[in-house]
């Protein structure tokens, strides 16, 4: 930094925007170190991508309890529970948004919004009283971080005043508003990831007009036993066991027309999800339609392991989808390699659909003066590290592009280092 | 030592490759420079255009194939083929390609190159002459149809002279008018 920097402006917290793997990551790392932050995530539940995703590769080992955990061992397995419980230099605050963005490096400032806090975080002890009386409260998930149901407005019924009354903590507030807050932060790191993208506008798959098309992230969470099938591998026209169903991979990605990039993992959790069925729910068939397979570096074995798993490859593409009467799909294939068409009967079509920014990216690109490839953030310098993306600005995980966990991590952590070199 | 008979006999020839040397490398380039060819080179073989289209399980070309072909210089074989005339034009092809690859607009222009060969098959051709000389596609044969709908026997105010008239100054009239 130069020297004629104030130092004062070094007790400004740094702002973390997404609180998934990465921005709880940063957030955590800064946080030990004794670096105020502010943990900013427009859901309810921090976890991003990775909430609900059953196994993780490369370890496949449960993805709470996965790689950012290591440093922290001893206190309990689980990072996210202990790190937000415990840390009190992390203001967490889900539910939010950035509203304003002015100031300048080292010193922006931050107008924050948050939705109206129905359930107290704090208070609410998951004792599920409330979701027995009314609808409009539910839990996220088991595995949602803060610890806590929310309240759905949309859904107030009869019921909802009476969880109010009787919640055994007085967690519930159904008058709450939502509040605004403007804060001075020393640096702002972009942690917003990645969305899957809706394939519906490709219409040779019928994606949101058959129900049993569905996209890679949909089938993470029936694979997940915590998940609304409790991990059983159904339809979800009918509920039907699955007995065949075929992957598709590059649907919206590597295409000019959608997002001329290589969305990088989804050829290796297509195989996770390949494998997971194979050896874990008897029976069904996998196959996967593929223009290639790209699972890099260590990933390969994946695909070795699919091979041997029995899951059926296909170097081609799909020509039709026609849905039947009973559900299940008449799919034609082009297998490029035999130059043949091939007809199959499926129960479920996974589609491999790209990994685009998260909405909202390309404003928050434009209003920091950062650069953008494909809508992701660009590193300000190519040949430097690739988590600077600006004067006090950092990016990391999916917010620069799709990666895996591990990755997102490792930039992660290099976010923090710089941010305390640039405090020493 | 025990002297070994020495043979110098050809290797059996198990496959016939085709010499790559041989194949017209500028073909890639004259194609590309064409308005519709542009994207060309960006095909990466991914067989989206054969999967969407509807009539390629009969052809010995593939349309992926054509424009690999094209890429590789086959220029003789493409322009001979009979998949550049086949083509429906339906355009499923081009509007699925990812890589924006303006294929049926390229067998367009093959079918254009191969016409300024001479090459232009009979029924085309027996086609293209019909419409020269008559400036319409489809006259009216089985007038009784047209009566028992209560129609004129023939189409009224139809005027076909200028159509004619330039057709015969157009390229296809030059191509398909001179055995005349
Ligand atoms: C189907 C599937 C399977 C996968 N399997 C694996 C696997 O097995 N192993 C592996 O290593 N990786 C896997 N991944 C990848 C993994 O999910 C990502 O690497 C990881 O989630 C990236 O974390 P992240 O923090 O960068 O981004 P995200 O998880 O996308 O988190 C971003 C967070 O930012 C929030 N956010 C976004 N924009 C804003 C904003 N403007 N304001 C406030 N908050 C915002 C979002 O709500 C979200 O919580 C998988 C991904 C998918 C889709
Ligand atoms: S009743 Fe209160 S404590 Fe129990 S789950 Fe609902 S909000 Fe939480
Ligand atoms: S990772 Fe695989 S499926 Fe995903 S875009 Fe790349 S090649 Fe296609
Ligand atoms: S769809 Fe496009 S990129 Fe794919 S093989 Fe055909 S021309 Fe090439
Ligand atoms: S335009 Fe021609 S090549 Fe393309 S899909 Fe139609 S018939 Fe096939």
């Amino acid at each position: 930094m130069s020297p004629n920097k104030v130092k004062s402006e070094m007790s400004d917290p740094v702002l973390v925007i997404g609180a998934g793997v990465a921005g709880l990551t940063v957030a955590v790392e800064l946080a030990d170190s004794g670096v105020e932050t502010v943990l900013v995530d427009r859901e309810t539940s921090v976890g991003g991508n990775a909430l609900n995703l059953y196994k993780a590769f490369p370890t496949d080992d449960c993805f709470y309890c996965f790689e950012s955990n290591r440093s922290r061992p001893g206190i309990r397995k689980c990072f996210y529970r202990s790190a937000l419980l415990d840390q009190p230099n992390i203001d967490l605050r889900v539910d939010t948004e950035i509203e304003e963005l002015n100031g300048e490096p080292g010193s922006f400032e931050i107008r924050l919004k948050q939705g109206p806090q129905y359930v107290d975080p704090k208070k609410c002890t998951m004792c599920g009283a409330c979701t027995e009386l009314s609808d409009a409260f539910s839990l996220l998930s088991p595995q949602c971080q803060p610890q806590s149901v929310i309240f759905n407005p949309e859904k107030e019924d009869e019921g909802s005043s009476k969880a109010e009354e009787e919640c055994p903590t007085g967690a519930i507030d159904l008058n709450a508003e939502s509040t605004e807050t403007t804060l001075t932060v020393s640096d702002i790191v972009i942690a917003t990831g990645y969305q899957e993208m809706k394939p519906n506008q490709i219409d040779e798959y019928g994606y949101g007009q058959y129900s049993n098309v569905i996209t890679q992230l949909e089938l993470a969470k029936t694979l997940d036993p915590n998940g609304p099938s409790h991990g059983a591998l159904v339809r979800p026209s009918d509920g039907a066991q699955v007995r065949r169903l075929l992957m598709v991979q590059c649907v919206g990605s590597r295409d000019e027309n959608y997002h001329p990039f290589c969305s990088k993992i989804c050829c290796v959790f297509a195989l996770k999800h390949a494998n997971i069925i194979r050896r874990e729910r008897n029976g069904t068939d996998v196959s996967v339609v593929y223009m290639d397979i790209r699972t890099y570096d260590r990933h390969e074995r994946y695909y070795r392991e699919a091979r041997e798993a029995g899951v059926e490859f296909t170097r081609g593409r799909v020509s039709e989808v026609t849905p039947l009467e009973d559900g299940t799909l008449d799919i034609t294939l082009y297998d490029s390699l035999l130059d043949k068409y091939f007809k199959t009967n499926v129960d479920l079509l996974v589609l491999s659909s790209a990994l685009e920014p998260s909405t909202g990216m390309t404003k928050m690109i434009e209003e920091l003066g950062l650069e953008s490839a494909s809508g992701y953030v660009s590193p300000a310098n190519l040949l430097d590290t690739e988590v600077v993306a600006g004067d006090h600005v950092y990016a990391c995980g999916g917010a620069i592009g799709p990666a895996e966990v591990p990755e997102s991590v490792t930039q992660a952590r290099a976010v923090a280092s710089k941010i305390l070199q640039e405090r020493m | 030592m025990a002297k070994t008979e020495e043979k110098t006999v050809p290797p059996v020839t198990l496959v016939d490759p085709i010499e790559l040397s041989e194949l017209d490398r500028d073909f890639r380039e004259e194609i590309h420079s064409m308005p519709n060819g542009e994207e060309l080179g960006a095909c990466f073989a991914c067989s989206t255009c054969t999967a969407a289209c509807p009539i390629a399980n009969s052809w010995d070309y593939k349309p992926h194939q054509l424009v690999r072909m094209i890429l590789l210089g086959m220029r003789k074989e493409v322009l001979a083929s009979d998949e550049i005339w086949l083509c429906l034009t339906c355009f499923e092809c081009q509007e699925r390609c990812p890589q924006n690859v303006r294929v049926t607009d390229i067998l367009f222009d093959c079918k254009n190159l191969a016409a300024e060969e001479g090459r232009i098959p009979p029924n085309v051709a027996e086609l293209g002459k019909e419409l020269v000389e008559q400036g319409q596609l489809y006259v009216i044969t089985a007038d009784w149809e047209r009566e028992d709908l209560g129609l004129e026997p023939s189409l009224p105010g139809l005027q076909t002279e200028e159509v004619r008239n330039m057709l015969k100054k157009s390229r296809t009239g030059r191509m398909l008018g001179e055995d005349d």
